[in-house]
Parts: structure tokens; sequence; C-alpha cells
């Protein structure tokens, strides 16, 4: 590759050299990234704070305090040099474990009225699957990236798959599918860009996918029962879960009330057209046609009230940070800071997509929240902690600072 | 639809395209960028990455524990590059497809999805209007509205144990009553359900008081239910309003806002001219939320009351009908069996025009049991042939033999025949045997008439007379190689539209029947040996007896037929007001046919009416002590079964210049001119009081029918003619 520029290099320090080598005391934050973040949350709480208003059960206090945790914990994590957590990932996979399955502790976990015992009570209420997130990253990161970039042993290729699945499956005894599936995702990411061969990951999407055309015919043909006449119940998915891939698959069928909430997600983002109705003038919403409408079905809300400027705004802020991430990353000096940061591009991606796409009938209904938009403020700090880490990533390779990796000699 | 997905499918492809020209051109240019930054940090990497002797990045994968802390030669990115270009695609299909996607949504399909969050926003609300009054020919209304007190529940309101029974509680009805008309959705699934009507004040004032123990529960207070100041006047000519049916919201006639939850005329005139009564609904524009609940009232046009119907109905003359009834048939207590017969029918017709003055029908009920719902026993009682069917309305539907009321008619066709002349006599025996069947027929008078001529024959209602008149038309039919066609007789008897409807305007009448020889083929056609038209069939329709079967309406009308020579169509309708009073309808009198008859064979079956009455010592005295020249028939039918006689009697008066007939059936009252004549001479003189502005005008309430009844009548008794 070009080695005789280097030594070109060496022997003729220019202006890139003196800029490159000029310490900088600025360059420990990083500029464009924390605009786009801070343009981010500041347009994610102005949604929050129009879809809340008129809704006494939501209060916009909690999202701004969750903010405030959240910009506190990226802030200590933007210190913390992520290298030393390299070695750790039996310890992230413990902590993840724990985390996800505590809600099963008597007295301490509560499903919150929603179905799934995602919650646990420690005088306010915290979703540990979503702090999960943090750890799945870390784990999936630390782990990949001990292979430095060639993953390709199908030994050693399982042994990493089973490990990751194993948040998967911890999620899935709350039931919280939606989670789950970010994990996978999150992991996913982690064994493209570390390194996998191709070939394994075309054989795991291939296993995987015959594995859910499996889990719907052991339902149909075993597990199918009558639970009163005319009522079939199935033991591996709940009834709920196959009508929401039903009416993805076929929107008019209406079997539930989640063709319902599906028909008038898509009539709120539709009638906002191109410059919405304003802020606070959400019929959609505010009449409670709209279900969820502060917490999944939040990007309904902006849609109709900002139109599709406000939507086009938003997904240019979302490819702006992606894009600022791509860098980060591509520009680490080592695998794990660089899996770190395409692990949670891999999230946001992920969340991106299905939240929107199940809100415009792209993807089937899942609970998943919009990163930065959604009320919730679990997943607002676990946000603010993903940017921690992007941060530290950043700091530690590109700023020349003290904490700079190069700069400071072992 | 398909212009929307091309579209979108386009902007996804654009995208993607400029998406990957992006990042194309983007890696061209950072290439040299890195190559540049690369040159800075090489420098680095290479004075201090000589220390730490890291080993290449070839041999990385024998030892698959790098540590982060050697720091490669080179970034972990670059050995992954084609990596990073997947990501990058794939984040850019993600997002050109959520903007392809959203794009269709709300920029070209966007009017769309606004019309569906208009309808979701705003709904029209229907207030049901008043219906308009039903009023007699002078103005009493004998139908009003009053504000009924209405409780509603919201749709969910069932779902609440406590509320159901607290409503139970206070309501007095049973809780899984209250709950079924909860759940009750034929108004619309967001539209509040009526749980109980008219409800009485107390009862609202401790819902109204306890509001939060009744969660989504409502007081309307501006409903309108049927009022009937008069009970059961007339109530088989008004009719009743109920909730309009399934059927009936399918068959909506064009023009008419019918909608679930309205009233609607279920009968009678309330049925007849329910379009002219039923109003204009009012239109309430309004915001509702996802629950249905109201949010804000964008317009609001007022409910449009229903024109007020004007009947030819004379509200006193009416009153003495319904009463005289109730007092003839059911004396004591409303239980029938204590008077005359089992049930009976008047009808007071002006033979002018066909109006109809008055028309009872006696069991009765009572309108107003129909407000709100009907309780089920009541429902039961007015329908059962055990209460002797109230809702029956006798004088268009009672369907009874005409006995010698017939005589008239048969008397004219007998006359336009020339079987019967003013000098031909007869010889009654008390039995006649006139085609030797060895079974004589009887006379009523079965002592015998001795000889009498055509006259006579029609006051004494002599039967023989009309045996021999049947006789006569029998063996001149073609059938027996006569001149005349074998229904001469039905056919001159028909000339007063009997057996087919008067069209009266009422939703439901009879035919009846005159029997003819293909009748008779028809009806016994399963059993051929009956099935032969015999002499006996004309003796006994010659008397209206055997199958002949009339109602009390067309008797009048052809009683009328006889006063004036005019076949009037008769009609309870005499004009239709808007709110504002005007009259916007009026009927006009419409003559049905002029009977072709000879003037001189009508003056004399006139003259011969005329002394039935005058000629009679109990008759006579009826009519005469209210100064009334009246012409009549008595009748008395006989019953197959012995189960009592039916008594008739027809009339009209003045004799010099007829105005009214009046017609009564008395069902197993026993004779003619024993029990109808009295009843028929009352309703007379009420009628001619009224008419002559003498009447008392009284008016009061008739009681429904109470269903109660002698457990065993005494039938016998009444048995026997005296006509």
């Amino acid at each position: 590759m070009a080695l005789p520029p280097q030594i070109n290099s060496v022997k003729m320090p220019d202006a890139a050299v003196a800029e490159a080598t000029r310490p900088r005391k600025a360059s420990r934050f990083n500029l464009p990234f924390l605009v786009v973040v801070a343009l981010l949350v500041g347009y994610g709480l102005l949604v929050v704070w129009s879809a809340v208003a008129n809704d006494p059960d939501y209060r916009f206090s909690r999202q701004l305090s969750g903010a405030a945790v959240g910009a506190v914990c990226m802030l200590l994590l933007w210190q913390v040099d992520y290298r030393r957590l390299g070695d750790l990932w039996v310890v992230f996979l413990v902590v993840n474990v724990a985390l996800i399955l505590s809600p099963h502790i008597p007295g301490l976990g509560t499903d919150a009225g929603m179905g799934a015992m995602s919650w646990i009570k420690v005088g306010i209420q915290v979703q540990p699957g979503e702090f999960a997130k943090v750890t799945v990253v870390l784990l999936a990161a630390s782990l990949v990236a001990r292979y430095g970039g060639q993953l390709d042993q199908a030994r050693e290729y399982l042994k990493v798959l089973g490990v990751l699945l194993i948040p998967f499956l911890c999620i899935m005894t709350q039931p919280d599918l939606g989670t789950g599936l970010v994990y996978l995702f999150i992991s996913a990411m982690a064994l493209i860009m570390g390194g996998a061969r191709p070939k394994f990951l075309l054989v795991t999407l291939v296993v995987g996918i015959l594995a859910i055309v499996a889990v719907f015919l052991v339902d149909e043909f075993v597990f199918k029962y009558e639970k009163s006449p005319g009522v079939y119940e199935y033991k591996l998915l709940k009834n709920y879960q196959r009508n929401r891939l039903l009416v993805f698959l076929n929107p008019d069928s209406d079997v539930t009330s989640e063709g319902w909430n599906l028909k008038q997600a898509q009539i709120a983002i539709g009638s906002g057209g191109l410059f919405g109705k304003g802020l606070l003038n959400a019929t959609q919403s505010t009449h409670g046609f709209l279900p969820e409408a502060p917490t999944d079905f939040i990007f309904c809300v902006l849609a109709e009230e900002l139109g599709f400027f406000g939507v086009a705004a938003l997904l240019a802020l979302y490819v702006s940070l992606i894009l600022i991430c791509f860098r980060i990353a591509s520009s680490s000096n080592d695998l794990f800071g660089m899996l770190i940061v395409m692990c949670i591009v891999g999230m946001w991606l992920f969340q991106i997509l299905e939240n929107i796409g199940m809100t415009c009938g792209l993807m089937p209904i899942t609970g998943i929240p919009l990163p930065f938009v959604s009320y919730g403020s679990s997943f607002m700090v676990v946000n603010f902690m993903m940017l921690g880490l992007i941060g530290s990533v950043w700091s530690h390779n590109n700023a020349s600072g003290k904490k700079g990796g190069y700069a400071t000699p072992h | 639809m398909v212009a929307a997905i091309l579209a979108a499918l386009g902007a996804a492809v654009a995208v993607i395209v400029i998406v990957a020209v992006v990042f194309a051109v983007r890696s061209r240019t950072s290439t040299p960028y890195a190559g540049q930054k690369k040159e800075v940090r090489q420098l680095d990497t290479v004075g201090v990455g000589s220390q730490f002797a890291g080993k290449p990045r070839g041999g990385a994968s024998s030892d698959v524990r790098v540590s982060s802390d050697h720091a490669p030669a080179k970034k972990p990115s670059e050995g992954l590059k084609g990596r990073f270009t997947a990501v990058g695609v794939f984040s850019a299909a993600v997002f050109g497809t959520l903007a392809a996607k959203l794009w269709s949504m709300q920029i070209l399909s966007s009017s769309m999805y606004a019309a569906e969050a208009q309808e979701n926003l705003y709904t029209t609300v229907s207030t049901p209007a008043p219906r308009g009054f039903i009023c007699d020919a002078d103005g009493r209304a004998l139908v009003k509205n009053r504000l009924s007190l209405t409780v509603l529940a919201d749709p969910d309101a069932a779902d609440d144990r406590d509320v159901v029974q607290r409503l139970s509680a206070v309501l007095g009805v049973p809780a899984n009553v209250v709950r079924a008309r909860m759940k009750d959705a034929t108004g619309g699934a967001q539209s509040q359900r009526v749980v109980a009507s008219d409800v009485r004040q107390r009862d609202v004032a401790f819902i109204a008081e306890h509001a939060d123990a009744f969660p989504g529960i409502t007081v309307d207070a501006k409903r309108t239910v049927r009022d009937y100041p008069y009970g059961a006047l007339a109530s088989h000519v008004l009719g009743y309003v109920g909730s309009v049916s399934a059927e009936q919201l399918e068959n909506v006639a064009e023009g008419s806002s019918l909608e679930s939850g309205d009233d609607v005329g279920q009968s009678g005139i309330e049925y007849r001219y329910d379009r002219l009564l039923a109003g204009d609904h009012g239109q309430r524009r309004v915001i509702v939320d996802a629950q249905g609940n109201v949010v804000d009232v964008v317009s609001e046009t007022q409910a449009a009351q229903g024109s007020d119907v004007y009947l030819t109905i004379k509200g006193p003359v009416q009153y003495a009908v319904d009463r005289a009834l109730a007092a003839l048939v059911a004396p004591k207590d409303g239980t029938i069996g204590t008077g005359k017969g089992v049930a009976a029918a008047a009808v007071v017709m002006d033979v002018r025009d066909g109006s109809i003055v008055a028309m009872g029908s006696y069991p009765t009920y009572d309108p107003s049991s129909f407000v709100g719902s009907v309780p089920d026993d009541i429902w039961e009682l007015y329908r059962t042939e055990e209460a002797h069917t109230p809702l029956l309305n006798r004088a268009t539907d009672g369907l009874y033999a005409a006995a010698s009321t017939f005589k008239a008619f048969s008397g004219l066709a007998a006359l336009k025949h020339g079987f019967a002349d003013t000098k031909r006599t007869w010889d009654c025996t008390g039995s006649w045997d006139g085609f030797d069947t060895g079974a004589p027929q009887k006379c009523w008078l079965h002592s015998g008439h001795g000889v009498l001529d055509f006259r006579e024959g029609i006051v004494n209602s002599c039967d023989v007379v009309f045996y021999e008149i049947a006789k006569d038309f029998f063996f001149a039919g073609e059938s027996q190689g006569g001149s005349l066609a074998d229904t001469a007789l039905q056919d001159a008897i028909m000339r007063y539209r009997f057996g087919e409807p008067t069209g009266i305007d009422l939703p439901s009448e009879s035919a009846g029947r005159v029997p003819t020889p293909a009748w008779k083929a028809e009806a016994f056609r399963n059993r051929p040996a009956d099935a032969k038209w015999q002499g006996g069939d004309l003796t006994n329709l010659v008397i209206g007896q055997g199958d002949v079967l009339v109602t009390p309406l067309q008797m009048a009308v052809a009683y009328g037929g006889i006063a004036t020579g005019r076949i009037m169509r008769p009609h309870l309708l005499k004009e239709v007001r808007n709110e504002t009073g005007d009259v916007v309808l009026q009927f006009e009198p419409e003559v049905v046919a002029e009977p072709d008859v000879d003037p001189a064979h009508l003056a004399i079956v006139r003259d011969a009416l005329h002394g039935v009455v005058q000629d009679s010592g109990t008759l006579s005295p009826l009519f005469s002590v209210n100064g009334i020249d009246a012409a009549g028939k008595t009748g008395t039918a006989e019953h197959a079964d012995d189960s009592g006689d039916d008594a008739w009697f027809a009339c009209y008066a003045p004799y010099d210049d007829p105005k009214y007939v009046v017609v009564c059936v008395v069902e197993h009252g026993g004779g003619g001119s024993a029990v109808a004549a009295p009843l028929a001479a009352e309703i007379m003189a009420a009628t001619m009081a009224d008419d002559a502005g003498t009447g008392d005008g009284v008016m009061g309430r008739i009681a429904g029918s109470t269903g109660k009844q002698v457990e065993k009548l005494d039938t016998a008794a009444a048995s026997g003619r005296t006509d």
C-alpha cells in the first residue's frame, strides 16, 4: 500500500504535520457530533412535549429529567477509556443476564400493566431490558474484537454466536420480542463488522428464517389448542404476535384492533401532508384515535404535526448522526472501538427502520421506541450512554489530548 | 393508488442511487483526504509503533487473542472496507425506503388520508324530531307529544357491574335487561344507548345527585314521546308508534330520513301518514374523540317537528262510540262477558263525502302502552285470541257474515232481474224446501209470516221470500239452462263493492268475500264432493249467511251507496297542516262508483229500509226519541257452531236527506234489533247532535282492554234470531 509517502512525510513535515501535532484542547469534543446530537435531542423533546401536552398519563418533566440524567451519563462515559473494557466480556455477559432477568425477581418486577414483565421498580420504574442494550453492545463488541477481524473458523463462530444468543433468550422470558430483535441486530452488526466469513453469516440468516418458519409450523400443528369453542390459542407465539404479522401481510384483514391501530397510524402520517397541522394540532392523537401516541407511535405525531418537512428533517438528522458515527468508526484505531460504534449504529438503524416502518406499514407492529424521540426515560438515558461510548471511542482515537492513544507513550 | 406505488418505487430508486453516488464520491474524495491524514499519523505510528513491534496483521489469525493494547499498524476499518460499504448501502436503503414511503403517504396520498382523518374527527349526530300531532276534525289533539326523561348509557357502561346493579335498583328494571339495553348497538356503535325512557322525576333526581356512582350514565330531558290525552280513544284509527325495526330501516322510502332509534308509526294513521307526521332530524356536526365523546359542536340545525294531521274523526262522536261499545260489551269493571257479546265494532261515515266520523272497535288497546317499550304481558294480552285480539281493528279487519243486512242488496238484485217487484207476493210458512232436498230451510220466524209482498219481506226480514228469489236466480243460471250468468246475483250485489277493499286510508283492510261457483271450486278443490255450486249456496248467500264475509266498513260504504246512490271512498284524513298551521294537503272526496241501479228500484228498497225502522214497535222509538228519521236494516248472523249470533244494525239518517250512515256489529251479541239497533241508535243520536251542534261535546279517557272476562260465556241465552 502507500508506503513510500510515509517516508516522504517523515522527511517533509508540512502544514498537515503541524496541524496534527498541534495540542488541541477543544478537540476533546467532536463538534459536528455534538451539534447533531443536540439538534436531535431538542427536536425529540419538542415532539414529546407536543404529544404529551394534553395527556395527563404522561409527564414531560420525566422525559426532561431522563435527558438530563442521560447527558450526565454521556459525559461520564466520554471520559472513560473504552479500551479498558475490552477484556471484560464475561462481566458484560453476567451483568446482561442479571439485568434482563431482574424483572423476574419477586417484589421487584412489574409488568406496568403492559403484559410483559419488562419493568422493575426501584423508587422509579425502569426497564432493565433497555439498559441491557448497552451491555449487549459491549458484550458483542468485546467478544468479536478478540478475533481481530478474522472470525473464520466455524467452531469459534458458533461459540460467539452461542454467547450472543444468550441475551436474546433471556429477554424472551419476559417476553419482549421487540427488544430481543434489537439485541439480535446488534449482535449481527458485530459479526458482520467483526469480519465473520460471509458464508457463516449467510448460513446463519437462512437458519434464522427457517427457525421462524419452524416456530409457526410447530405452533400450528403441535401446540394449537382450542381455548374455548372457535377460539384457538398457540403456545409458542402469542395470538397478538400472530395477528401483528397477519395484519402486516394483509393490512385490510383487520383481525383485531391491530389493523385499526395501523390504519389510524397511517391516517395520522398521511394527513400531515407537506407542512403538517402544526404543533399541538394533531387530531389523531389528541382525540385518542392513535394508540400509544407518545411512546411507540410518536413518529405519527411528528408526521401529523410537522408534515413531510418535519419528517425529512428528522431523517436528515438521523442520517447525519449515522454518517458521523461511520467516520468515527472507520477512524478508530482498534477493532473494539470500531465495533462499539458500529453496533450502536446498527441498533439505531434497526430501531429507526422498525419504528417508522411499522407506523407506515412497511414493518410488522412491534413495540420498539424511536431513538431520541419516543417518550420513555430509560431509553433516553440508554441513548445518551451510547453517545458517551461513541464519544469515548472518538476522543481516545482522534483527539490529541492527554488521553489520546498515540500521544501517550506506554 | 398504482400511481402512488410507482412514485414511491421511483423515489426509492432515486434516493438509493443518490445515496450510492454520494457514497462513491465520498469514498473517492476521502481517499486522498485519509491518505493525507495517514501521512501524518503514520509519522507517529512509525516512530512509536516500532518500539512495540506489533505483529504484521497477516499473521494475526494464528493468534486469536490480539490484545487491543497492541495497536495495529493499520486501522481495522481498512481491512473491512467492503463491510462498511455494505452497511452504508443498507443504511441508505433504510432511509431511502422510509423517505420514499413517507413521500408517497404525505405528498401523493395526503388528501385521501386527510379525508379519513376528517371522517374520524367529525361525526354528524341526528337529534330526533318530534312527530306531528294528530287532531280531530275540529282541531282537538287526539295524539300529542310530551317530554320524556330518558336515561342514556355510554357504550362501555355495560362493563361496569356496579353501575348496572345500581341502575337496576333505581329504575326497577332487572339487571340483565339493563345490561342488554346497554349492549344494544342498533343505534350505532358509538351512540348512547337508551336504558329507560319515561323515567320518573325522582329516579332521575337520584341519578343526578349521585352522578359519581353512575359513570357513563346521562339523562336526556329533551326527548319527546307520544301522549294520548284520551287514552284508548280511537286507538285503532290512530295506531301506535314504536322504535323503527331493522326491516323498516332497510326499506326506507326515498326522501325520508329514517334512522335507527327513531319512533315510527306501526299501525293506523301513525303508520299510514308516517312521512307527514315524522319531522326532519336535527343535525349536529360534532368533533368526537376515539371514545365517541363529543369534544366540540361545529354546527347545529334544529330538528323540525312533523306536520299535524287532521282527521275527519269527530272527537265527541268517537268518544260516544268508544264509550258505548265498552259499555255494551264490558260494562262491569271492563270485564268481557258482563254485557252483550265479546267484541263489537262501529263505523260512522258521512255519506256525502265518505268522511269517517267515528270508528270504534272493542276490545281496544291503549297506545300509550307502546311508549318506550311495551311490556311483554301487555303485548301478549293485546295479541291473543283469548283476549279477543284488542289490536284488531274490527271495523276494517273484522270479517262477519252480513246476515239480513245483505237483503237490501240481494233485494236490489232481484228487482234488477225481475224476480221481485212491488206486485209479487210470497207465502211464508216458516219452513221452505224449494229444492226438494228433504231438509227444509227455516225462516227465522218458525211460525211463518204468511203472505208478504217485497216491502214486507224486507221489513219483516222474511227469509222465505229471499229463498224463493235465490231459487229463481239459481234456475235462471246458465248451468241450469237459464239465460242469466250463474253469478248474476253476486254481480248485482257486488255493484256495492263487497268482496273488495274500500280503499280507506289505513294500512290494513280486509276484502271480505262474496262466494261464487269459481270461488267454491277453488276453496274446496281438495274435497271435490263439496266443491259443486248448489242451490243452497245461493239461498245462504241471498240472506248474507254461509260463506259471505263483510267488514263493518264495507257495510257502511254500501249503505251509504243506497242512501245517496254513490259509493264514496271512505277516508280519515281531512287535511295536513305544517308547523305554522297552514294547510298543505287536503283530502278531496272521491266517488269510487255510481252503481248502475234503476232509481225506481232504489226508491223501493229505501222505502223498505225506512219501513224496517218506522214500522217496528221496538226500533222506531230508538230513533224517534231523538227526532231522527232513520232507515236501516237489522241482521243476525248465525254461527254454524252455535257459539252465539253476531248482531248487526246498519242505518242512515236523515231518511230524506241522508248525512250519516252508522253500522254496528256485536260479536256473539245476539239479535240485531235487540242488541245492535239500540247501539246504532245511540251512536246515530250522538252523531246527529254533534252535526247540529247540540251535542254535549264531552270527551274523556277510554281505557284499554284489561284482558278480564267472564270465565264461561253464556252465549246460549243470546242465541235465537229475533229479526
